[in-house]
C-alpha cells in the first residue's frame, strides 16, 4: 500500500491536482470572505505545505509536477508584454515617472535592507543574499552569486517579498492614498516584482501593465546598483 | 488548433529569450528577454495581438497560481533561515513596504511635476 502511495505522489499528476484544488480552495475563501489578507496563493501554499508534510511527501515527488507548473513562469512573464502593449499611450506618457519610479524604488529597497541588516547584527553573506530580495528571482540569484550570498537564503526572501507584496498591495494603495494608477502598478512591481503583479493584474489593466514594466526596469537598475555596491 | 499555434508562438518566444540571455554578457534572465522580444514584436507589428490573446489571456488571469511550486520550495529552505526568521520576516515586510511607498511617492511626484501647467492630468 504505502509503495503505491509513493508512486501515486511521485506522479505529476498529483502535484498539479494538488496544488490546483488549493488554490481553488484559497481563492474560494478569498472571494467569500473579501479578506485580502487571506490571499489565494499565500493559502493555497500553506495547504499544500500541509498537505506534504501530513502525509510525509518528498519534496522530489512534488516537484514532479511543481516543476511543470513553474514553467510556465517564464511565458506568463513573457505575456506581461501584451498588457503592456495594450497600455502603450499610458507608457508613452508616462515613461519618465516610471523610470524614476523604478530607479528610486530600487535603491530604497536595497538601501533599507543593508541598513536594516546592520542593525540586526546579520552576516555579511545574509546581506548580500537579502539585498536583491525585491526582483524576479532569477536576476536576484545571480546578483547573490556574484556577492557571496547563499542563493536558498535569497529564492526565500524574493517569494516571501512577493506575498507580502501580493497580499499588502490593496491596502497600501488604500493606506499611502495612492490615487494615480500608475504610480500603484510601479509601486507593486519595483517591491515585489512578478508575484506582487499576479495581484497588479486582478486590481487593475493600468496597474497590472505598469507593474509589468517595472519587473524588468526594477530588475535592471538592480542589476546596475548591484554592481557599484561593491 | 487555433490554441497549439498561440501556445507554440508562445514558447517559441520564450526559447529566443532563453537563447538570447544566454549570449548577452549581463545577467537579465530569460523571462525578461522574451518579454521585451514580444513587446517588440508587437510594437512593429510582427504579430498582432489576437494571434497570441487567449494564451496570453490564460497565463495572466492565473499567473499567481504558477508562483505555489516557488511558494512550496521555501520549505527546503527554511533550515538555513530558520535561525534568523524574525530579523528574515522584519526585513521582508518592512523592506517591501517602504519599497512600495517611495515607489508610488516618485511616480506621482515626477508625474504631477510633468504636468504642471496642464489643466488636467
Amino acid at each position: 500500500m504505502n509503495e503505491f502511495l509513493q508512486e501515486i505522489y511521485s506522479s505529476p499528476f498529483f502535484a498539479i491536482c494538488l496544488s490546483v484544488l488549493a488554490y481553488a480552495v484559497g481563492y474560494w475563501l478569498n472571494r467569500k470572505t473579501g479578506l485580502p489578507l487571506l490571499n489565494p496563493l499565500l493559502i493555497a501554499i500553506i495547504l499544500v505545505v500541509l498537505v506534504i508534510q501530513i502525509l510525509h511527501i518528498p519534496m522530489e515527488s512534488y516537484n514532479q509536477g511543481g516543476d511543470i507548473i513553474s514553467m510556465f513562469l517564464a511565458p506568463a512573464t513573457a505575456v506581461l508584454a501584451v498588457s503592456i502593449y495594450r497600455q502603450l499611450d499610458i507608457l508613452k506618457k508616462n515613461i519618465v515617472p516610471v523610470v524614476a519610479g523604478a530607479v528610486v524604488g530600487s535603491l530604497v529597497s536595497m538601501g533599507s535592507v543593508t541598513l536594516l541588516c546592520r542593525l540586526f547584527r546579520l552576516e555579511e553573506k545574509i546581506t548580500a543574499s537579502l539585498l536583491p530580495k525585491s526582483v524576479t528571482t532569477p536576476i536576484a540569484m545571480g546578483i547573490s552569486e556574484q556577492h557571496g550570498g547563499i542563493v536558498s537564503v535569497t529564492v526565500a526572501a524574493v517569494v516571501v517579498t512577493g506575498i507580502v507584496g501580493a497580499m499588502l498591495a490593496p491596502a497600501l494603495i488604500k493606506l499611502f492614498r495612492v490615487k494615480n494608477p500608475v504610480a500603484a502598478g510601479v509601486a507593486i512591481g519595483t517591491a515585489s516584482h512578478a508575484l506582487g503583479t499576479s495581484k497588479a493584474i486582478e486590481i487593475g489593466e493600468i496597474e497590472g501593465a505598469m507593474s509589468g514594466i517595472a519587473i524588468g526596469a526594477a530588475g535592471l537598475c538592480t542589476v546596475i546598483f548591484a554592481m557599484f555596491a561593491g | 488548433m487555433k490554441l497549439l499555434i498561440q501556445i507554440a508562438i508562445v514558447f517559441g518566444i520564450c526559447l529566443l529569450g532563453e537563447g538570447i540571455s544566454m549570449l548577452i554578457p549581463i545577467p537579465v534572465p530569460a523571462s525578461v528577454v522574451s518579454m521585451v522580444l514580444l513587446f517588440l514584436c508587437l510594437l512593429f507589428g510582427w504579430l498582432r495581438e489576437e494571434h497570441i490573446r487567449d494564451k496570453a489571456d490564460f497565463l495572466l488571469k492565473n499567473m499567481a497560481f504558477f508562483f505555489i511550486p516557488a511558494g512550496v520550495s521555501i520549505l527546503e529552505h527554511f533550515d538555513t533561515i530558520k535561525g534568523i526568521i524574525l530579523p528574515f520576516l522584519f526585513i521582508c515586510f518592512f523592506t517591501t513596504i517602504l519599497t512600495f511607498a517611495a515607489t508610488a511617492g516618485t511616480v506621482a511626484l515626477v508625474s504631477r511635476w510633468m504636468n504642471r501647467g496642464e489643466k488636467y492630468e
